[in-house]
């Protein structure tokens, strides 16, 4: 057991590109040296990897180029190697590397770009849950209100943009030229209603109200955010007027 | 014979989800990678469902890495568990390497040295799995590409006696052992004699690709006539064992896959008697 331990550590730090012996455990024959033999596992590694990091980044990789994605992938597989069961979790420190390694640190749309892909991988297979029934408003007694929570859908992903991130990520989506980066300050959602997802822009007023509700504000709170929008007297409409919206579009599957 | 006989499958893939809804295709069972499934919801488990309600599945893993000097990894076991409960799979194979160490994962079917200390460590491990699952499990033979110093006998003898300590289940991919055999210099004919009847429960088929002097397990041709040739004979020792195509890169039209399927179906035709082909849902295969 000790001995297939050390080997199999062995073997995996060849993969990783580390110093190690691995070569000492392999046969060669006429055909293939053990190096040569290896090196088939180590290419496979490289290979496996970086498709799914294509595949979590196709927006990203566009944005891009060949070259410098490729940089990008081959930065991110030296320093995370796979701690994921499934390669579907493999790119979850994406994050990370283009925030913190030249020249990708330098070019702040691309963590935009990057949250932008990760929310709709996201909205994808998050957890299913039956929409809310508009009529449940309807049975609320009036003293429930202030203190209602809303349970917004697993898929749904509030996402802040400095850039116009998401006009240059559509682009990209439809194999348009992305227009220039500009600075454009906005709220997105994304979410996924019968089994497809979905974005929009928010308008300010509905930004913070669905921060609100996401973090897990009761209605009441809710309210208050809009406050800030509009006159006191047309807060209350304005609030069921975006609940019942939220409802219909099936960001909301249960009431707290 | 008692083994139970699903006729002829297909590999079920993301691009022919639409197809087979809209088509039900005539094929017996679909083979799914379990670890597709693993997640919280959306469309692949709305899919599986709505295929699962038409057709038979079996369950394929890619992360037991029984072969793993780790301990097993529970939260994954949980997973394929819960997912065995939705499925309802004829059955659960995986394969018989490793794939991580240390926590740190190949995403690769590693092979094992063959030799007494990696049987008896994988043998129980397949214990375990199985007293887990509640439920035999099939563990199936790689395509590889290195030999170790430390193999003390070949990979069918330790395919065989691992099968036979753990009492479980085999899926012999009959693929690999021919990629294996041109890599490794042996008769393909040595290997299918040397498992044992009674254990094989399933047969994989597939393609490959050369890289210079060795053959990789690629799975992105159709399936070549010596590999036809080793299934024909695989057939007349072991007699009717389900069969399915794997078909993972450069995936063609769901008909296309269905007229290579219909390949087997004639060859297992040709080579058994047609009451050996009835599957348990009353079908004779590949009768026309
Ligand atoms: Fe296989």
């Amino acid at each position: 057991m000790q001995a297939l331990r050390r080997m199999q550590q062995s073997f995996l730090g060849h993969l990783l590109g580390r110093p190690s012996d691995a070569v000492d455990y392999i046969q060669s024959t006429p055909e293939a040296s053990a190096a040569q033999r290896l090196g088939i596992y180590a290419s496979g590694y490289r290979l496996r990897l970086k498709e799914a990091l294509e595949t979590d980044y196709e927006r990203l990789h566009a944005y891009l180029g060949d070259d410098l994605f490729d940089q990008l992938m081959d930065a991110y597989i030296d320093r995370f190697p796979s701690h994921a069961t499934s390669l579907r979790d493999y790119s979850r420190h994406m994050d990370v590397l283009l925030r913190e390694t030249l020249p990708f640190s330098g070019i702040p749309v691309l963590r935009e770009l990057e949250r932008i892909e990760r929310a709709f991988n996201h909205s994808f297979d998050a957890a299913d849950a039956a929409p809310l029934d508009p009529a449940c408003l309807e049975s609320l007694p009036p003293e429930a209100w202030p203190g209602m929570r809303l349970e917004l859908h697993a898929s749904l992903s509030v996402l802040d943009c400095a850039f116009n991130s998401f006009p240059i990520w559509r682009a990209l989506s439809r194999d348009e030229v992305p227009p220039e980066v500009a600075h454009e300050p906005s709220t997105w959602v994304v979410w996924r209603k019968d089994l497809v997802s979905l974005y929009r822009s928010l308008p300010p007023d509905e930004a913070d109200a669905l921060a609100v509700a996401r973090d897990g504000g009761d209605f009441s709170a809710l309210c208050e955010a809009l406050l800030a929008h509009h006159a006191e007297q047309e807060v209350p409409v304005q609030a069921v007027t975006l609940l019942r919206t939220w409802i219909d579009e099936q960001m909301v599957v249960g009431l707290a | 014979m008692t083994r139970p006989f699903l006729g002829f499958g297909l590999g079920l893939r993301t691009d022919h989800y639409d197809y087979v809804e809209t088509h039900r295709p005539d094929v017996d069972w679909f083979e799914i990678l379990s670890e597709n499934y693993m997640v919280p919801g959306g469309k692949p488990l709305a899919h599986l469902d709505r295929i699962r309600a038409d057709y038979p599945m079996v369950m394929h893993g890619v992360s037991l890495s029984i072969g793993s000097t780790d301990p097993l990894n529970t939260d994954y076991l949980a997973a394929l568990k819960a997912l065995a409960e939705r499925v309802e799979p004829e059955w659960i194979s995986d394969h018989l390497c490793w794939t991580s160490v240390d926590h740190t994962n190949s995403h690769d079917l590693l092979p094992l040295p063959y030799n007494e200390a990696t049987i008896a460590h994988i043998a129980a491990r397949i214990r375990q799995v199985q007293d887990l699952l509640g439920r035999r499990i099939l563990i199936e033979n790689l395509s590889s590409y290195v030999t170790y110093h430390e193999s003390e006998m070949s990979e069918w003898e330790f395919l065989d006696e691992i099968a036979r300590r753990a009492d479980c289940l085999i899926l012999l991919d009959i693929n690999n052992i021919f990629v294996s055999a041109h890599n490794h210099h042996f008769d393909p004919m040595d290997y299918i004699e040397g498992v044992s009847v009674e254990r094989v429960m399933q047969f994989h088929l597939a393609g490959h690709s050369y890289s210079g002097q060795m053959i990789i397990d690629t799975h992105d041709h159709p399936i070549c006539d010596p590999v036809w040739a080793l299934y024909e004979k695989a057939l007349r020792r072991f007699g009717a064992v389900s069969t399915m195509i794997e078909r993972d890169d450069n995936i063609p039209a769901f008909p296309e896959l269905r007229a290579e399927l219909a390949i087997a179906e004639r060859i297992a035709a040709d080579t058994l008697a047609p009451e050996q082909l009835e599957t348990r849902a009353g079908r004779m295969r590949g009768v026309a």
